[in-house]
Order: C-alpha cells, then structure tokens, then sequence
C-alpha cells in the first residue's frame, strides 16, 4: 500500500487521534489550563472557541510541545508524548501548526518555505521536494507564486503558503490558531476554502477560531472554553443556535452580535 | 608651495618594491583579522545570544576588556607583556599582530552578532520547531541566515576598523605598509611622498572595500529591505 495520501483512508472514521487527560498549564500564578480533558477522533474536525486570554491558542501550543505542561497527559496517536524523554522534534513532524502571523521564512521564497523541513529534516532530495511543493502550492491555489518571496504576498496568500509548508511534512493532524484573525476581512475567505478543502480530503484537524460560520459548516465538534477549562462541548450547531451555559450564550451573543449594540455594555463580560 | 615644489614623484617609484611588500603584508594582516573576525564574532555572539553557560559570561568578560582598553594597549600586552609572563607565549611580531587583530575584531563581532541573532523574531524560531527542525537545525537554518544578515551593516564596519587598525602594527615593528613608508621617511626625509602615498592607498583600499562589502550587502539583505 502507498505511503501517501492512503493512511487517512484506511484508518477507521472512530479512531483517536489526540486525547488531553486533565491537562494542566501555568504561566506564573496564570492558570491557562485549568484541568482540560479533550478527545478529537481521525477526520475529525475540532473547533475551539472561546473569548480571548481562554487558553485556546496555549492548548494548540501544548499539543505539539511548544509548550511544556505542568500536569496530566496528552496522548498523540496512542502515544503519550507528553512523558519524559519523548523526541519533540519527531512528534512535531507528525503535527502541522499554522499560526496567526503567518511566521514564514522572510529569507526564502514561498517554494523554499515550503520544502526546506522536507530537505533538511527529511533529507528529500531537492527535486523531489520542489515537484511536492508545486504540488501542494497548486492546492492552495499559490503555483505561480513559488518564486516570490513572503513580503511579495498578500496575508491571505502568505497565509495559504504556510498551510502547504506545514502540509509538505505529511501530518497526520493540523492544528489551526486564529489564522484569519490577522487578516484584512476580504482575504478571510480564500483561507478558509483551503480549510474546508483539507477537512473533506479527510485531515483531522483543531481550529481556534473566531469564524461561527465555518465553525458551523466544517466543524464536527466544538468547544467553548473560557478561563482555562471547557465550559460546554457538542456539535457545533447544537452549541451555536442552543448554548447550555450562561457564560457560552453571553460570547455568543457578544461575537456575534446577535443584540443591537445600545444593548451591549462594556462592563458585560469585562474580560474578554 | 615648498612641499609641493620640492615633491618628488621619483622617489616613490624609487620605493616601489618596498612599498608593494608593505602593501601584501597588510593584505595578509587584514585577511587574517578579518576572517578571524568573522568566526570568533560568530561563535560567541551565538554563545552570548542563547546564554550558552560558562562561554557566554567568559565571552562576555573579553568583550568588555577588548572593548574599554586601546588597541595598542591590546598590541603591547600581547607583543611584550606574555613574554614575560611565560616564554611559552613569545610569538613572531607578525603572528603578535593577527593575533591582536582577530582579537579587536571578534570582540566588536561578538556584540555584532549577539544583536543580529537577538533580533530574529521568535516566532521563526517556532515555527521551524514546529517543522521538526531541532535546536541546532534551527540556528542553522534560520537564525543564522536571518540574524546574520541584521548583523551585517554593523559587522562591515568592524571589517573596515580592521583593516584600518593593521598601520598601528608599526609599533610592534611589522613590515606592514605603514611600517614600510615610515621607515623611507626616517631614512631619507621624504615626509610629504610617503604620506602621499599612505593616505591615496588607504583611502582608494577603504573605499573600494567598502564598496564590494556594501554590493555584497545588499545582495545578502532580506527580500525585502533589498
């Protein structure tokens, strides 16, 4: 069976792909993570919303160890990789992350960005890499644009350009922090649709996001979280149209500005 | 007028040879320092950036010493005060003055380098983590290219003082040019040719080394600042 592209399809739909058991994450007397027990299943898409300071971005952080916790396990794979002497850089590879900033190589142009782990972590010989590249480039609607370099880019193509780099390594789950949220309200789309593209080729995936409508449409579960914890969990459009909580309803209303905003106050959920 | 009128063009081809082996020997001096530099600036301005222990806060001690004493301090300490320390230490005048230099330069280079390295945005840094690059591959392939080259403009510079500092090697006896005209001048008063010749040649050097540095910069600059 081909290495490629297969994987995702001979996995059954129920397997598990990342389980958090009661993690636990400080900065100082900051309790980021307050106790999170989460689940996201193979081809699942996993969104996270919640106001801002929640813990959301910190949580994408922790699952590939960008950040150490301080207690409970998160497993990867059946892989407890939070143990110690796990090979972070190996995990890491099997993770795509996307950022909100973009965070491409301003030094090297989009192709370059886009193959340099396969070369040098991988060790793909160039060619080889440069024809996936194009490949993946072509995917997110980027081909003529291998040559130019990031600040030649719009954000919403740079944008696209890290969605590949990331891809190129062949992950096995992407992880999504607020990629729109830096980007001019026009360029917003473009980035979702390769979201979307990626979550029905099959790609598990965690999406921090302020964006309801594709929470909705894309999303397969979702999650509030405010303050370090989850507050309610569902399917997206149970949580969306029917909050249980008080606090999940209260976000809703104010980012989605379901009431007139002479109805809103500043003082009404001051720390969002 | 009288300088001018008693100039004599002849002298100075008269001196050619003399001149020229001058001329190659502070060649060879700034080389050596330059290239010299180069790496002791690159090696501990990565020690001090990422607080490598014990070789960032020695590296920090020989940056302050370098960098608040004079040169020819430096020159003589080297030159004659080791010897005394040890015989072990007694080295050629022309060996005295390399080493002096790669140690001026790698100084100046340290903290060059230090702030070209501390001024790669961190989120680069993660997102090649991100990749799988490990800590090594990602100074390798990221913080060294981008910090290098923000370390660059100041780092030309300290080449350039290299390159000038190699006429203070008169004082350590080193046949550099320098050394060379100022000896014709003690030995036959021809004062005003061999400034002449000092201040064209240097100047003409300089420039022409600073200009091949600053084409080489903005070659080497990121995208876009080009």
């Amino acid at each position: 069976m081909g290495s490629e592209g297969s994987a995702a399809v001979a996995q059954p739909a129920t397997t598990e792909v990342v389980r958090l058991e009661d993690v636990h994450k400080r900065f100082g007397d900051n309790h980021v993570l307050d106790g999170v027990d989460l689940t996201v299943d193979s081809q699942q898409v996993f969104v996270v919303i919640g106001p801002s300071g929640s813990g959301k971005s910190t949580l994408l952080r922790c699952i590939n160890l960008l950040e150490p916790i301080q207690q409970g396990r998160i497993f990867f794979e059946g892989e407890e990789i939070t143990r110690k002497g796990a090979n972070a850089s190996a995990i890491r590879q099997r993770i795509g992350i996307v950022f909100q900033q973009f965070n491409l190589f301003p030094h090297l142009k989009a192709i370059d960005n886009v193959t340099l782990a396969a070369r040098r972590v991988k060790k793909m010989p160039r060619g080889k890499a440069n024809e996936r590249a194009r490949e993946l480039l072509g995917k997110v609607g980027l081909e003529e644009k291998a040559a130019s370099f990031p600040h030649q880019l719009s954000g919403g193509q740079q944008q696209r350009v890290a969605i590949a780099r990331a891809l190129m390594m062949e992950p096995q789950l992407m992880l999504f922090d607020e990629v729109t949220s830096a980007l001019d309200p026009e360029l917003v789309g473009e980035v979702l649709v390769v979201m979307r593209d990626l979550a029905q080729s099959g790609m598990t995936m965690v999406v921090v996001t302020h964006e309801m409508q594709f929470a909705r449409e894309v999303g397969d579960r979702l999650v509030f979280m405010d303050e370090g914890r989850i507050v309610e969990e569902g399917k997206p459009a149970d949580v969306l149209s029917n909050p249980r909580e008080e606090r999940t309803r209260q976000f809703l209303r104010r980012s989605l500005q379901l009431a007139p905003l002479e109805d809103l106050s500043i003082e009404e959920g001051g720390n969002e | 007028m009288s300088v001018l009128a008693s100039f004599d063009w002849s002298y100075i081809w008269e001196r050619r040879e003399v001149l020229a082996e001058g001329l190659k020997v502070t060649f060879e001096l700034a080389a050596i320092g330059i290239a010299g530099a180069f790496v002791v600036g690159l090696l501990l301005g990565a020690a001090r950036a990422y607080r490598i222990p014990v070789i960032s806060q020695l590296a920090g001690i020989y940056v302050e010493l370098i960098r608040n004493t004079p040169i020819l301090v430096q020159i003589f300490l080297i030159a004659y005060g080791l010897p005394k320390a040890t015989k072990s230490l007694q080295f050629e005048f022309f060996t005295v003055a390399c080493v002096a230099l790669v140690l001026w330069g790698g100084a100046f280079n340290t903290e060059n380098f230090r702030a070209g390295f501390e001024a790669v945005p961190k989120r680069y840094n993660e997102a090649a983590l991100a990749l799988g690059f490990g800590r090594i591959r990602t100074f390798l392939n990221i913080s060294l290219p981008i910090g290098g080259r923000i370390a660059l403009p100041s780092s030309i510079n300290t080449y350039i003082s290299v390159f000038k500092n190699t006429a203070l090697m008169t004082a350590i006896s080193v046949e550099e040019l320098t050394n060379v005209a100022k000896q014709s001048i003690d030995l036959d008063f021809r004062t005003w040719e061999m400034i002449a010749v000092l201040a064209v040649t240097y100047l003409t050097l300089v420039w022409t080394l600073s200009a091949l540095i600053r084409l080489l910069e903005r070659r080497l600059a990121l995208p876009e600042e080009r």
